[in-house]
């Protein structure tokens, strides 16, 4: 890991302003250049509006809410068992993390707590979405910078932790798992040691990952120093998740405000970055990774025997009241907040998803850079499209 | 900048994937076999096991169903249409009264809207509806997809038994009813 020093940081502001400058001598006319909404490499639909003079973008707008779906208002008509197999569908790479936070709101306002049995397999589904949602971005970010590889390897890598969570839920993408007070069953028999194997076959995968994408001098080139994003700056635009700890700022949910899930027992790192530029972006992602792989071995190891249902209702009624959890989910920040009215269904679901304020401060990031940039910051602030729309 | 190590280092790294994905078997046995060594199957003559909790079809034993409606009311998007009347059956010791039974005139899953969450199966509490992992059900027709209870009732066949739990849990293992 080195930093960028400051005199590659002042030549890349230097090359910006001489061709600012000739653009201005040139009197060249501007040009708008719409990127999306529909290309074949996204999954799902976002547009970008950019200004373009000569090279470099003038303005960026993303126009956002092709795929909006209307999540909070289903959430008022479905009971709180159909609403946790909606939200699966909200960031479906990850979408084991995504029931997390709205069932811990729940169990929060019913004053249930899941049995220790329960919390320690639901921090490990959570975790290994975490390793199948950050591995896709690892292909996916050398794949927008050109290379084809890695996205082949990372799909072939992660197929290995689907197998696993469809082994214990039922469901490749929507496991539908997670219920208020526990989860719906417990592990088959063989699945630990299965999983073990997947996740020494994710470390390897990192460390492919780190010879093939991080050792590369090209995409080093097309990463390093661009999209700084300045830790103050990163904060006042609400990012979270890696793409704030790549800016240098050590903050992480899991560690510093845990809710209902084991993290505090387990021996792990909060990893950063000192540049806040692409590269860092991809490079904490790529230890978060390997982090979560070590996290995953220790709770099956300490795996606790004992029930995996606390005593609830059948038919669940959430007592009246409100409350708000968040989780750090692959993307970032996720957090419900839920008011009752002590109905069968949730009065209001307010979701705060990450993606819709990581893609926020795109407007500011990709002011002046130039159009080939833009690619390499959008895939770097890696955004899910269901998860900003909703 | 220096364009070489990095570049050599990823090809060595691609280099031994394809060297691993030809030869199989190694360097004692370099017989080249691609269809061994790729991670990928060859699907419509080849076909990957889905675990046995996949959920793949919903199955109805039919004889277990009360028509008592749960499954549908609590199905997210309203894909199960049920019909059924009451019966007199026959008293089950000699001289009793004639017992009622619901007996089941339509179970309807619609698999065009089915969103496969398994709410039905879960709710179920007479263990009607079991989860099969078989997944070639497509059809050419999207009206062929509403499968009838003599088809859910086929689907029967395929449903696996339960897993054995994992050392420490202290959950039963289901049985699934003989068809």
């Amino acid at each position: 890991m080195t930093a960028i020093s400051d005199r590659e940081k002042l030549s890349y502001i230097a090359a910006q302003a001489a061709d600012a400058r000739l653009n201005l001598e040139l009197e060249t006319e501007g040009m708008t250049l719409n990127l999306g909404p529909q290309h074949p490499a996204t999954h799902g639909t976002l547009r970008i509006i950019a200004k373009l003079d000569g090279e470099q973008v003038i303005s960026a707008e993303p126009v956002m809410g092709y795929m909006h779906r209307g999540y909070e208002k289903l959430a008022e008509v479905r009971t709180y068992p159909q609403v946790t197999a909606l939200v699966n569908r909200i960031d479906w790479v990850g979408s084991f993390a995504n029931e997390v936070p709205f069932i811990l709101a729940a169990e929060k306002l019913m004053e249930v707590e899941a049995p220790p049995r329960a919390q320690w397999i639901r921090t490990a589904l959570f975790e290994m979405s975490r390793v199948a949602n950050i591995s896709l971005f690892l292909g996916d970010m050398a794949l927008q910078l050109g290379a084809t590889t890695p996205a082949f390897f990372a799909f072939r890598d992660r197929e290995h932790v689907l197998n696993q969570i469809e082994a214990v839920t039922g469901g490749r993408f929507h496991p539908n798992f997670d219920r208020i007070g526990g989860l719906k069953d417990d592990l088959p028999a063989g699945w630990i040691t299965e999983t073990k194997r997947a996740m020494r076959k994710m470390r390897q995968f990192c460390d492919e990952m780190e010879q093939l994408v991080l050792g590369n001098e090209i995409f080093a080139a097309r990463s390093r120093g661009i999209g700084v994003i300045p830790a103050d700056i990163g904060l006042s635009y609400g990012l979270s998740g890696a793409n704030i700890r790549s800016s240098g700022v050590d903050w992480d949910t899991r560690r510093d405000n845990p809710c209902g899930l084991v993290h505090s027992e387990l021996d792990w790192k909060v990893w950063t970055h000192p540049d806040g530029d692409s590269f860092a972006r991809f490079w904490v992602r790529l230890q978060e990774v390997r982090e979560s792989t070590k996290m995953i071995d220790q709770l099956l190891d300490g795996l606790p025997s004992g029930p995996i249902m606390a005593k609830v209702p059948r038919i669940i009624k959430v007592p009246a009241g409100e409350a708000y959890v968040e989780t750090e989910n692959p993307l970032g920040v996720m957090g419900y907040y839920v008011i009752s009215k002590g109905d069968l269904v949730p009065y209001r679901v307010k979701i705060r998803s990450a993606s819709f304020s990581n893609i926020s401060i795109a407007p500011w990031l990709l002011k002046g850079v130039y159009v080939p940039d833009i690619i390499t910051i959008l895939a770097s602030l890696y955004f899910i499209l269901g998860d900003i729309d909703r | 900048m220096a364009l070489v190590p990095g570049l050599i280092k990823g090809l060595g790294v691609t280099g031994g994937t394809l060297l691993r994905t030809v030869f199989p078997d190694g360097w004692k046995k370099p017989i080249p076999n691609p269809v061994k060594g790729a991670e990928t199957v060859q699907y419509p003559h080849e076909k990957e096991a889905p675990p046995p909790r996949a959920r793949g079809v919903i199955a109805l034993h039919e004889e277990n169903c009360t028509a008592c409606m749960l499954c549908a009311r609590e199905c997210p998007d309203w894909c199960i249409y049920i019909e059924g009347h009451k019966e007199k059956a026959p008293p089950r010791r000699a001289g009793g009264k004639p017992r009622q039974v619901n007996a089941l005139d339509r179970f309807d899953i619609d698999y065009a809207l089915c969103m496969y969450c398994g709410i039905c199966v879960e709710v179920c509490p007479f263990e009607a509806l079991f989860w099969s992992p078989e997944y070639e059900f497509s059809e050419p027709r999207i009206a062929d997809l509403l499968h009838d209870k003599s088809r859910l009732a086929e689907w029967m066949e395929t449903v696996p038994d339960f897993e054995a739990y994992e050392a420490g849990a202290e959950t039963k293992v289901k049985k699934v009813p003989p068809t």
